[in-house]
């Protein structure tokens, strides 16, 4: 408890440093003035560059002569990395391309990302870029538009258009109408965080694995009838995975998902405050039913999260019968439960349930990209940068390279498409082929957290996972719909920064009043001076922002 | 020294009385509540180190379960067997010893050469000099100027990045630099009138009579350069060059902050490094540091009050 206490303060101490230099970062930008790279309408017209060698979508790329660029590169402190990975020697062979590495720790990885940035001394290449991340860094110029060398990038348009992705692309163009990253592509949107469920708990007492909210609440009062010592559902993530997973079953966004709060009503044609619908409350309403019932884990969500760990520990002791997570908890609960002495358990992570709303999930089918300082356009082999990016984040044979190491070398593929480690490879974060002594990640370099996951097709994310887990997303793609993604409102430099300043109390406000209200401490019936306390901290104001937004961008 | 001040102090604090007999009930009734109090609190401070220490005997599984309290559960050395065979831990080891070792040994030469001249009444400029350092305390140019600095100076990846910026704690210096002042003037005239220069007078003289507050100031510049992982993390951009504490802050708050980059990202597939690993690291990196505070305890209270009260 102390430690967590005592972590939770760095972190709170960290947020604050970050928000200090974003604001510092922002300053010092604004003076440094014009973004990198030519000026253009339309996608990739008008800038001509130079380049040594053609690029062409799923075809091996590599530079006519050797290249060195930079990369950021984020280390943990579990995969050390080592200059004998043979992953830089395989890329070097592959592309001519060598990468001269800037390291970070993982642990402050986004405030030396700020302070190198800002301070102008960052690398060419900034991997693990999460959408919105880029925001600060392009309304300061810092980074390359790169909707405006979108045609040396073939791997990225192929998959964009062969997955259906143009739009949601096009939501991240900024206010000038360009985008400043590009993020990874997934082939099938799949929620990372859902609920694992004990299925033999719920087999036990005659409970269905819950498809609805609904479902799940009958199942609980199950449960809670048989253990009734037990709060059988729990979040571990003060609320914000819960929240982020379930709402949009009732229609609206919530907890890590809220984002600026902006939430699209298709009838009124315009942006409405999330926080403020009737799926907000619908959802409120609900989880606090759940506490009145005594089958919510008040504690998993006010307690400050350190990875989950009381959740665990409850799940362990057989108080929790479900609890968010993802793949990883599965496990991470499987060891509690072992170390505990249960037996015959089966833990499933679930399809998140539908509800009011339809059986609906968040539209996951982006995950970190990567960004372009602007001193990279400044490189005589700029282009051959693009070319090598885009062949690394986008190109399949890299992405397969990436995971699974060389082929034949490391592995073997058979005629069906499944992927075997040669015998005396293992990757042991995923448990395969534990036999082996050369372990591809620790090892090798190869499933490094820099890289891996941000691009997969369908095949490459079912190659390497659990077959539970391959379950999982199959159930996800039969009975599930992704939400639509929110129209595109991008906001200038001027606007964001008010945006941020009438924003953030109105979502501190909200996520108050979230938890407040669905603990129980204070009623729905008080929900009106609830909407009402968020129109006096300038509500509207905020909205007529985002509305302005929507309206410029699609006049 | 301590005991001494405790034992006056103490039937004033207890009833407001004067200083009665040592035996009177009042008197034994606050020693009883005192050294209650003082083992309670004192147990207070220590139950979070117990449980580390407990955790990196204990194994993984019984930590994730929570098992793990006072008492190591399911004993075993492995861990500390697998965190001595990292080469990296080691490497960052290094590095912080010879850190804090370089780092302590300039901060002590410039804080006690400057402290000494400060000390003198009769340098002209004094109040300008002290007004200089003291601003330093409040304002600075800010992260980014900083690292710009630091970046132009070429020191980046270089341990003096680590070791420079903070030679100086305006706090110690002014601790220091009251001491000086309180140390009998007599003993300097003496001194000069026997022919010694202000170099003799400060290496014969004041240095060994000041051995409480060097004392002192050794331990806090050791203490705050062991633990100092900000500064690295800053200026550093090499893993070879990484302290422990760098490389224990990741270990730790990297692991637990997987849950909140999920909130800015929605997920991240880290499994978290078990926490009896983290138990061994945390317990290894404090050691030595614990080791240093018996040997200079006994300079530490009168080191630090010595140049504060009197005067």
């Amino acid at each position: 408890m102390a430690r967590a206490g005592h972590l939770a303060g760095r972190r709170a101490r960290s947020a604050r440093a970050a928000g200090a230099l974003t604001v510092v970062g922002a300053l010092a930008l604004a003076a440094c003035g014009s973004g990198g790279g030519g000026s253009t309408d339309a996608d990739g017209e008008a800038t001509d560059l130079e380049c040594s060698t053609e690029s062409v979508a799923d075809e091996q790329w590599k530079a006519a002569e050797p290249r060195e660029f930079s990369l950021l590169w984020t280390d943990w402190a579990d995969y050390p990395i080592t200059d004998s990975w043979e992953f830089f020697d395989e890329i070097e062979k592959r592309t001519n391309v060598k990468l001269k590495l800037t390291n970070i720790p993982f642990s402050d990885h986004e405030e030396k990302r700020s302070l190198l940035i800002s301070a102008g001394d960052a690398p060419q290449i900034i991997p693990l870029i999460y959408t919105g991340e880029e925001q600060q860094f392009a309304a300061s110029g810092a980074v390359v538009p790169l909707s405006d060398y979108a045609d040396y990038m073939p791997n990225f348009k192929k998959y964009t258009e062969e997955w259906d992705l143009v739009d949601m692309v096009d939501d991240l163009r900024q206010e000038d109408g360009k985008y400043y990253m590009t993020p990874g592509l997934h082939e099938v949107s799949v929620p990372m965080f859902s609920v694992i469920i004990r299925k033999d708990v719920f087999d036990e007492v005659g409970a269905p694995v819950p498809e609805t909210w609904e479902d799940m609440q009958k199942g609980l009062e199950l449960i809670k009838a048989k253990y009734p010592d037990s709060t059988p559902l729990a979040d571990g993530f003060e609320g914000g995975a819960i929240t982020n997973y379930a709402a949009h079953a009732f229609g609206t966004v919530a907890g890590w998902g809220f984002g600026d709060g902006a939430w699209w009503d298709e009838e009124a044609g315009e942006f409405v405050y999330a926080g403020t619908t009737d799926g907000y409350k619908d959802m409120l309403t609900y989880f606090n039913g759940l506490t009145e019932k005594g089958l919510l884990d008040t504690e998993s969500f006010t307690a400050a999260d350190s990875g989950g760990g009381t959740v665990t520990e409850k799940v362990a002791s057989e108080k929790v019968f479900a609890a968010s997570g993802g793949s990883w908890t599965v496990q991470e609960f499987a060891t509690a439960l072992d170390a505990a002495g249960v037996t015959d358990y089966e833990l499933v992570q679930i399809a998140p349930p539908g509800g009011p709303a339809g059986q609906m999930v968040e539209p996951r089918n982006f995950w970190n990209g990567f960004m372009l300082t602007a001193d990279a356009a400044k490189d005589e082999n700029f282009c051959d940068l693009l070319h090598f990016t885009d062949w690394l984040y986008y190109n399949p044979e890299a992405r397969e390279l990436i995971q699974w190491g060389v082929e034949g070398t490391h592995y073997t593929k058979d005629a069906e498409g499944k992927y075997t480690l040669n015998p005396e490879y293992t990757l042991k974060q995923l448990n395969l082929n534990p036999s082996g002594t050369i372990d591809l990640k620790k090892d090798l370099g190869f499933a490094n957290d820099v890289l891996t996951g941000s691009t997969e097709s369908i095949e490459l994310k079912t190659s390497y996972n659990t077959p539970a887990y391959v379950e999982y997303i199959e159930a996800i793609q039969e009975t599930r719909t992704p939400r639509d993604p929110m129209p595109p409102h991008p906001l200038d430099e001027a606007e964001l920064e008010q945006s941020s300043l009438l924003g953030t109390p109105l979502k501190d406000t909200v996520d108050t009043a979230t938890l407040a209200f669905i603990l129980g401490q204070r009623d729905l019936s008080e929900w009106d001076d609830y909407v009402s306390g968020l129109e006096g901290q300038g509500l509207s104001g905020y909205m007529d922002l985002i509305n302005g937004a929507y309206e410029r961008a699609n006049s | 020294m301590v005991t001494q001040s405790a034992l006056t102090a103490g039937p004033e604090a207890g009833g407001g009385k004067p200083v009665g007999p040592k035996d009177s009930k009042g008197y034994k009734a606050f020693t009883w509540f005192n050294g209650t109090f003082l083992v309670l609190l004192c147990g207070l401070m220590l139950y979070p180190f117990v449980t580390v220490l407990a955790q990196s005997f204990s194994s993984a599984g019984a930590v994730k379960a929570g098992l793990v309290n006072v008492w190591p559960i399911g004993f075993n050395l492995d861990t500390y067997k697998v965190v001595i065979a990292n080469d990296l831990f080691w490497s960052s080891y290094k590095n912080t010893v010879i850190y804090t070792l370089v780092g302590t040994t300039i901060a002590m030469v410039l804080t006690t050469l400057l402290a000494f001249v400060l000390a003198r009444k009769q340098l002209r400029g004094r109040n300008l000099l002290i007004g200089i350092a003291v601003f330093t305390m409040f304002f600075n140019g800010g992260l980014i100027p900083n690292y710009v600095l630091i970046q132009t100076l070429g020191l980046k990846n270089t341990m003096w990045a680590v070791v420079l910026p903070g030679a100086i704690s305006v706090f110690n210096l002014l601790v220091m630099k009251s001491f000086f002042e309180n140390m009998a003037s007599e003993l300097e005239e003496a001194a000069q009138i026997d022919g010694l220069g202000w170099w003799g007078i400060f290496r014969r003289i004041v240095l060994p009579l000041s051995k409480p507050v060097i004392a002192t100031m050794i331990l806090f510049y050791s203490v705050a350069i062991w633990n100092d992982w900000f500064a690295a993390f800053l200026y550093l951009d090499k893993q070879e060059l990484f302290p422990v504490t760098l490389y224990l802050r990741n270990m730790i708050a990297g692991a637990s902050s997987a849950a909140s980059q999920g909130a800015a990202a929605a997920g991240s597939t880290k499994e978290a490094i078990s926490a009896n690993i983290q138990a061994v690291t945390m317990i290894l990196t404090i050691i030595p540091i614990l080791c240093i505070y018996p040997f200079v305890q006994r300079y530490f209270v009168s080191g630090i009050m010595l140049g504060s009260v009197k005067g």
